[in-house]
């Protein structure tokens, strides 16, 4: 099997690619570094930003006419489980202090935890 | 209870029912015993990441603190405390059993905290180098101190998190900080050739970016980190199906690929802050930028201090990273060049063998 995968063109086709990739992908590299390809970069991201606020009111608008949510209420609402999960994120961390705290305070037996005596090794001259 | 079984009522059975079965059972069977037919998820979000047992100790709307259970009964006295890149998820450090950094960690007997940044939301549109390096780090290391019980803890940071280590240590010399350790940390921003060509440019109005969209979202992100080489995934998945029949090689793809494309949005400031103050103005080699007032020279790093690089390292390139060694002030600082990429140096297949034993040893020396 391995022997016919040998002379698979499909296969040496792709192992030369993925060879020769990084030639490829610096050529890449140079043209966009060069000053033309930055300003219709820079041009391209202006107008799509314009582009975007311009959308974005107006299919907010069309969007509510429609019951819809638009994607800024959608990444409010995101925002808004981030911050529910945060809380409940502190409330785990609270509860975490206060069993080791009941624990220490209680003559349950406490949690096995690993002594700090392990000695370091003697280091490389 | 009715201990009787009850006969089977074989023409409630439906043909359709007893095909599905007959199939499935030589689907698994087919599966068990033909390598490439492994019963894969469907998809990247079904794998299993992040595999060590944690508890979270800290949390914020910007960062959660973890601490690893121990693995090993006896541990050395300083804990480790892993600093993530605010753009990236941590469990590329705790990938899965086997191929984890946090796992090595635990069972050589280190004792080892995590920062996982969290999602920036719209409120966090402020939050600059300053706050992640100084505020939130500080932060953490107390917790940790605080948790440990431990006066003082080795730092280890990755990338950016390698980044904001160092600045926290050259702000706070006299911290509770032992030992410092950062993976593939830029910081001559000349070396970034084409981000500072991109920022050079009259044409490139970051400052708008940032004032329209606040946060910085992941995607774009992710198309400025593909354009440092931008065939890398298509030759990734070319890897891919010329390794098809390899279940072990397909999982750890999709998990690579899972994190590659899981990165965090970038709040506004600190954008601004790295690719303007960083980048463009080169601020930290020239010893011009501040946090919290105070003048960031790492010369004022006098802690132990090792530098991992990547030889190749696309997204940190060698010339971006090559001068921190020399910059940092410490007598004992040591600096390993491991062949492989920005992400395979941490959890690659060779990181296993060439970086972390080189790794544990660095910190088990420097642990008591």
């Amino acid at each position: 099997m391995a022997g016919n995968d040998d002379l698979d063109p499909m296969r040496m086709m792709r192992e030369w690619f993925v060879k020769s990739e990084q030639m490829y992908s610096d050529a890449m590299t140079d043209v966009m570094g060069d000053e033309r390809f930055s300003k219709t970069t820079g041009r391209y991201m202006q107008e799509a930003l314009h582009m975007q606020k311009m959308f974005g009111e107006a299919m907010g608008q069309y969007l509510a006419n429609l019951n819809l949510p638009s994607r800024t209420e959608i990444v409010e609402i995101r925002e808004r489980v981030s911050s529910i999960e945060a809380t409940l994120d502190s409330i785990l961390v609270e509860m975490r202090a206060l069993r080791a705290e009941s624990a220490s305070s209680t003559s349950a037996p406490a949690k096995k935890t690993p002594t700090r005596t392990k000695k370091a090794p003697a280091k490389d001259a | 209870m009715n201990a009787t079984a009850e006969p089977i009522d074989e023409s409630s059975i439906s043909q359709k029912t007893i095909d599905a079965r007959v199939k499935e059972v030589i689907k698994k069977a087919i599966q068990r015993n033909i390598p490439g037919l492994a019963r894969l998820p469907e998809t990247q979000a079904q794998l299993e990441v992040g595999t060590s047992d944690k508890e979270l100790i800290y949390s914020t709307d910007t960062a959660r603190l973890y601490h690893y259970t121990p693995l090993a009964d006896e541990i050395y006295r300083v804990p480790i405390l892993l600093v993530m890149s605010p753009l990236a998820r941590g469990y590329i450090l705790d990938l899965t059993r086997g191929q984890s950094l946090v796992e090595y960690f635990l069972t050589a007997g280190h004792d080892v905290y995590m920062i996982d940044w969290a999602v920036p939301q719209k409120k966090h549109k402020d939050l600059g180098l300053s706050s992640y390096a100084c505020d939130m780090l500080g932060l953490c290391i107390d917790k940790v101190v605080e948790d440990s019980g431990e006066a003082d803890l080795s730092l280890v940071g990755y990338c950016m998190g390698g980044l904001l280590s160092a600045c926290y240590q050259a702000v706070n010399p006299d911290g509770p900080v032992k030992n410092l350790a950062c993976f593939t940390t830029p910081v001559n921003g000349d070396g970034m050739v084409l981000y500072k060509k991109w920022l050079t440019s009259k044409s490139f109005d970051l400052d708008r970016l940032v004032d329209e969209l606040g946060i910085i979202p992941s995607e774009i992100i992710n198309i400025s980190m593909q354009a440092l080489r931008p065939l890398q995934r298509n030759a990734n998945q070319l890897k891919l199906l010329n390794n098809v029949d390899n279940d072990e090689f397909v999982k750890a793809h999709l998990r690579f690929e899972r994190w590659a494309v899981d990165q965090l949005p970038f709040p506004g400031a600190f954008a601004k802050d790295f690719m303007i103050d960083f980048v463009r103005d080169n601020k930290l080699i020239k010893k011009e930028l501040t946090l919290d007032g105070k003048i960031v020279d790492l010369a004022n790093i006098k802690v132990p201090f090792l530098h991992v690089a990547a030889s190749f390292d696309h997204i940190v390139p060698e010339a971006s990273s090559k001068d921190l060694i020399g910059m940092v002030g410490s007598e004992d600082k040591k600096e390993i060049v491991v062949r492989g990429g920005h992400v395979s140096l941490v959890a690659g297949g060779n990181a296993i063998y060439r970086l972390w034993p080189q790794l544990d040893r660095w910190l088990s020396e420097r642990a008591d």
